[in-house]
């Protein structure tokens, strides 16, 4: 009898290994890339020939490897990142399966070269299709560099499914745009051909990385996003909701220094967003998350591009929130300045130590708080907070208040700021019963078309919340017998008529809302507010100011337009040659 | 033109008609007073086209004539004189002014640039006292409306009967109402709707003690008094039916002091939400409890002993509605009558039969 079960060869194992880990010339990159970083490279540099698939160059100047090790580590499941199951759930290297090389090396023609600094002399490696071939001595310098040539020349099936070379070029750059965003302090090369796609030297923060890879316009348009929790830190940039644009989103979430995708946080992050941003637009957004071990759980897939969280419902709630507090913060107001400062974001960067506060320390309570990170100091952005607890302030075309600042001017216009006023105690007011109601000594009656007149019927309770009493009053009319009184300029019969319009007709306003409450809170804001064109006295501009003020997000209107444009002093300066 | 007048009769004159030029604008002469020189006397006129006033001082008068000049500036320069003769004469387009050894020269305009003020005969009206206008314009204006989508309400009822008359204001949240008896036998009855504004321009120029000339021209209305004139355009339009919306049946009734209820609804109000300034007083037997309660801000209660006798009720009150009727209560208690918590509240001076003065505050819905 002949035996069908066999012990698969190391080839043959390393063959159907690659299969998972190396589907393209990116992921070969990403791959040694990482295996780079791992080894606290500062500086990595890739050259691609006919856009990886005809050979694919990662040279860089990290630690390297003796000849034992470099042997090692071309075979399965030979790492130095973990060597027990419980290192699993502490993982802070990029690889640590040990499938990288040898999967790579199984389908192509590989060349490792490497060299330890303490070590006199360098190690080749030569490995045809996963059979290692020549091991001698080699001239290197201290680091190591990978030279794969002939991708999946043994797996001609794989092979077809290559995509032509400017493709896989830009499929390989962003994958090594991904690594040097999470690694701004390492300096990344791409080359391809005799062309130079990517060319980063490095940088301190991930802000100024932002700017090397998009443009300093792009740069300027980031703001901050900073939270923590229990295990966990949040840091991020985030588009400017008056720079978000539709169209391609940049989208890049790192955990502990690495890549991956998860829809399900970047629609958190929109949520954020909602009311700030017009439908459609698709603001940028840069996050760097690091958690304590145990609250990830990184080996889901070879490619580690998903990753799981044990808390996911709470970190998608944490994402939402950071970005609100961003988005309320006065940085991310529309500003009138042409060249903006990017704002500085340190962030851990791959194979650093890290330590989250308030995980797993110690009971022992220390007698003297800490100061802040030095690195979080260096983070400050300038202040702009008002010039004085009650600035002077002036209408200007009836229309838009000014306001010193302490480094510039603010620009509010008077509508867009009342709206959000209007849109956040309508939404509060919701939630506490409902919002008060004038009665009217003299009650408006109001004619209808019949879809209205059927709208208002099915919004009956909803519009009586806002303070809206309306009653039938046979044939097409209604009775408002109460209305909402939110400013002494309010005109209820003109607001009601143009709300119910709306509401009937639909807006994209309308359509941005989320649900029946969200609708009427919209409209009404819009319909209700103070109006451009409406004369304000001080103390009137001075009441605006407060309340806007003491909404979640003074600087952004419903519609996603800006309530306040700044003006730096900067700016200023710059404008006037001073 | 060119006159000769004391220090002290120029300036009291520019103070009088300065009132009434428009601090801003865009047509320039509004920004000037006119100046007319006749036998022995000199016009001075200002307006912001609603309304205008127009003040006769007397003057040695050299040369008849016209010119307008700017006011503020004219003003300024006479604050400033030593108290001895001014003389002031046209020099081409300017204003020549000369005081002692000072000299100035003031770009003017000319009196044909200057509006038409309106003609009204004052042969053909009413007469009416100071001190019954007076009081009638300070117990309502405040309660006019200051939304323009119905103009009607941005003005003063100003109802003219035989042996009556009434002012009424209201916002469509609040009204006031007063009426007094007034000498019988003048011409018809009346309804003029008054800018407030122009009845500012009455209660500051026209002595308490003084008859008033009223008359009537076409949608003009003037006043007259001694030396001074006040015209004023009237809101056009037919005002709401008042008297229909005033409530006749409510039939509980706390009589309350009208300090201790204006100092505790002024506590509550700090704690009462910026917008709806909502509070609620709950009128109990022998009791009115007040209760304050605004999300995100806190609370408040407090309590007064109110003559009251009826079943238990709680009313919510914008509170700066309840203050503003208060403070124009001429007595010391108040009788405050109501029916249920949606209905109109009405406020009169408690032990004043004689007195016909009623304010109405419309309540706030309570959503609980």
């Amino acid at each position: 009898m002949t035996r069908r079960i066999h012990v698969l060869t190391d080839v043959v194992a390393n063959q159907i290994a690659a299969g998972e880990v190396v589907e393209r010339p990116a992921s070969v990159v990403k791959e040694l890339v990482e295996n780079s970083l791992d080894a606290r490279a500062s500086r990595v540099e890739v050259a691609l020939m006919r856009g990886g698939k005809g050979g694919i160059r990662v040279s860089d100047d990290g630690i390297g490897m003796g000849r034992e090790d470099a042997l090692l580590s071309l075979d399965r499941h030979a790492t130095s990142k973990i060597s027990s199951s419980s290192d699993l759930s502490d993982i802070r290297t990029f690889g640590f399966r040990g499938e990288a090389l040898p999967s790579i090396a199984a389908v192509s023609r590989l060349n490792l070269d490497t060299r330890e600094a303490d070590q006199g002399v360098g190690t080749r490696v030569v490995v045809n299709g996963g059979l290692i071939g020549t091991i001698e001595d080699s001239p290197r310098q201290r680091g190591t560099t990978v030279e794969v040539r002939n991708l999946f020349f043994n797996a001609p099936a794989r092979a077809k499914f290559l995509k032509p070379v400017s493709v896989e070029a830009r499929t390989v750059s962003d994958a090594l745009t991904g690594l040097a965003l999470a690694n701004p302090r390492v300096s990344f090369m791409l080359t391809s051909g005799d062309r130079r796609l990517l060319d980063l030297p490095a940088v301190d923060d991930a802000a100024a990385r932002v700017s090397q890879v998009w443009g300093p316009e792009q740069g300027g348009a980031l703001i901050l996003v900073s939270t923590e929790d229990t295990g966990l830190e949040l840091k991020g940039l985030i588009q400017r909701p008056d720079a978000a644009k539709p169209g391609l989103g940049r989208r890049y979430l790192f955990v502990n220094g690495r890549p991956f995708k998860a829809q399900k946080l970047v629609q958190a992050a929109e949520r954020g967003y909602r009311t700030t941003i017009p439908q459609g637009a698709r603001p940028w957004m840069f996050f760097y998350l690091q958690v304590a071990p145990g609250v990830v759980d990184v080996n889901v897939h070879p490619t580690k591009a998903e990753v799981r969280f044990s808390e996911a419902s709470h970190i998608e709630d944490l994402f939402e929130s950071a970005v609100r507090s961003a988005l309320a913060d006065q940085m991310s107001s529309a500003t009138l300045d042409r060249e903006l400062a990017a704002p500085r974001l340190l962030v851990h960067e791959s194979g650093e130590q890290f330590k989250v506060r308030g995980a797993d320390t110690d009971a022992q309570m220390a007698l003297f708080i800490a100061d802040a990170e030095v690195g979080d100091a260096a983070e400050g952005q300038p202040v702009t907070e008002l010039a004085a607890s009650r600035p002077n302030l002036w209408q200007v075309l009836n229309t838009y208040i000014l306001a010193e600042t302490r480094d510039g001017i603010l620009i509010v216009d008077q509508h867009s700021a009342h709206e959000r006023v209007l849109f956040q105690r309508l939404m509060e007011a919701f939630e506490a019963g409902g919002q008060d109601g004038q009665r009217l000594l003299f009650p408006l009656t109001i004619r209808l078309t019949p879809p209205e007149l059927e709208l208002v019927e099915e919004l009956q309770g909803l519009l009586d919340r806002s303070g809206f009493e309306v009653e039938p009053f046979g044939g097409d009319t209604v009775i408002v017998r109460a209305v909402p009184n939110p400013h002494p300029y309010f005109n209820a019969e003109r607001a009601f008529r143009e709300m119910i319009e709306e509401l009937t007709q639909g807006s994209e306003l309308v359509r941005s809302a989320k649900n029946q409450h969200e609708k009427i809170a919209m409209t009404f804001a819009c319909k209700g507010s103070i109006k451009a064109g409406q004369q304000l006295a001080d103390a009137e501009m001075q009441e605006l100011f407060d309340q806007l003020f003491s909404t979640d997000l003074p600087h952004h209107d419903v519609h996603g337009r800006p309530t306040i444009i700044r003006l730096s002093a900067t700016e200023l300066a710059r404008k006037f040659g001073r | 033109m060119n006159f000769t007048i004391t220090r002290q009769n120029l300036h009291s004159g520019l103070a009088s008609v300065s009132a009434s030029i428009p601090s801003k604008t865009t047509l320039p002469v509004l920004s000037n007073i006119l100046f007319q020189a006749e036998n022995g006397s000199v016009w001075m006129s200002g307006t912001d086209l609603d309304v205008a006033v127009r003040i006769k001082v007397p003057a040695d008068v050299r040369q008849e004539g016209s010119l307008t000049a700017p006011g503020k500036k004219l003003q300024d320069i006479t604050k400033e004189l030593p108290d001895q003769p001014v003389e002031l004469a046209t020099m081409g387009s300017q204003l020549e002014l000369k005081s002692g050894r000072g000299h100035f020269k003031l770009n003017g305009l000319p009196a044909d640039e200057f509006p038409t003020l309106p003609e009204v005969d004052f042969d053909e009206g009413w007469r009416v006292t100071g001190t019954d206008v007076n009081r009638l314009i300070h117990h309502t204006s405040f309660a006019v409306s200051n939304e323009e989508s119905r103009p009607i309400l941005n003005g003063v009822l100003w109802e003219l009967r035989d042996g009556a008359m009434r002012m009424v204001a209201t916002n469509g949240h609040r009204l006031a109402r007063m009426g007094v008896p007034a000498e019988s036998g003048d011409t018809s009855s009346a309804d003029f709707i008054v800018p407030p504004s122009a009845l500012q321009q009455v209660q500051r120029l026209f002595k308490k003690d003084e008859v008033l000339e009223v008359a009537r021209s076409g949608n003009h209305l003037g006043f007259r008094a001694g030396a001074a004139e006040v015209y004023t355009r009237l809101i056009e339009g037919t005002y709401p039916n008042y008297d229909q919306v005033i409530p006749r049946d409510n039939d509980k009734v706390a009589t309350v002091d009208k300090k201790a209820l204006e100092s505790a609804v002024r506590r509550m109000a700090v704690v009462a939400s910026d917008q709806t300034h909502r509070i609620r007083l709950k009128f109990e037997s022998g009791r009115l409890h007040l209760n304050v309660l605004t999300p995100d801000l806190g609370e408040g209660q407090d309590e007064l002993e109110v003559g009251y006798e009826g079943e238990e009720i709680e009313i919510g009150f914008n509170a700066n509605y309840l203050l503003e009727v208060l403070r124009y209560m001429p007595t010391d208690e108040v009788d405050i009558a109501f029916k249920a918590p949606e209905r109109a509240v009405t406020i009169v001076p408690s032990e004043a039969e004689n007195l016909d003065y009623l304010c109405l505050v419309m309540p706030l819905r309570l959503l609980d």
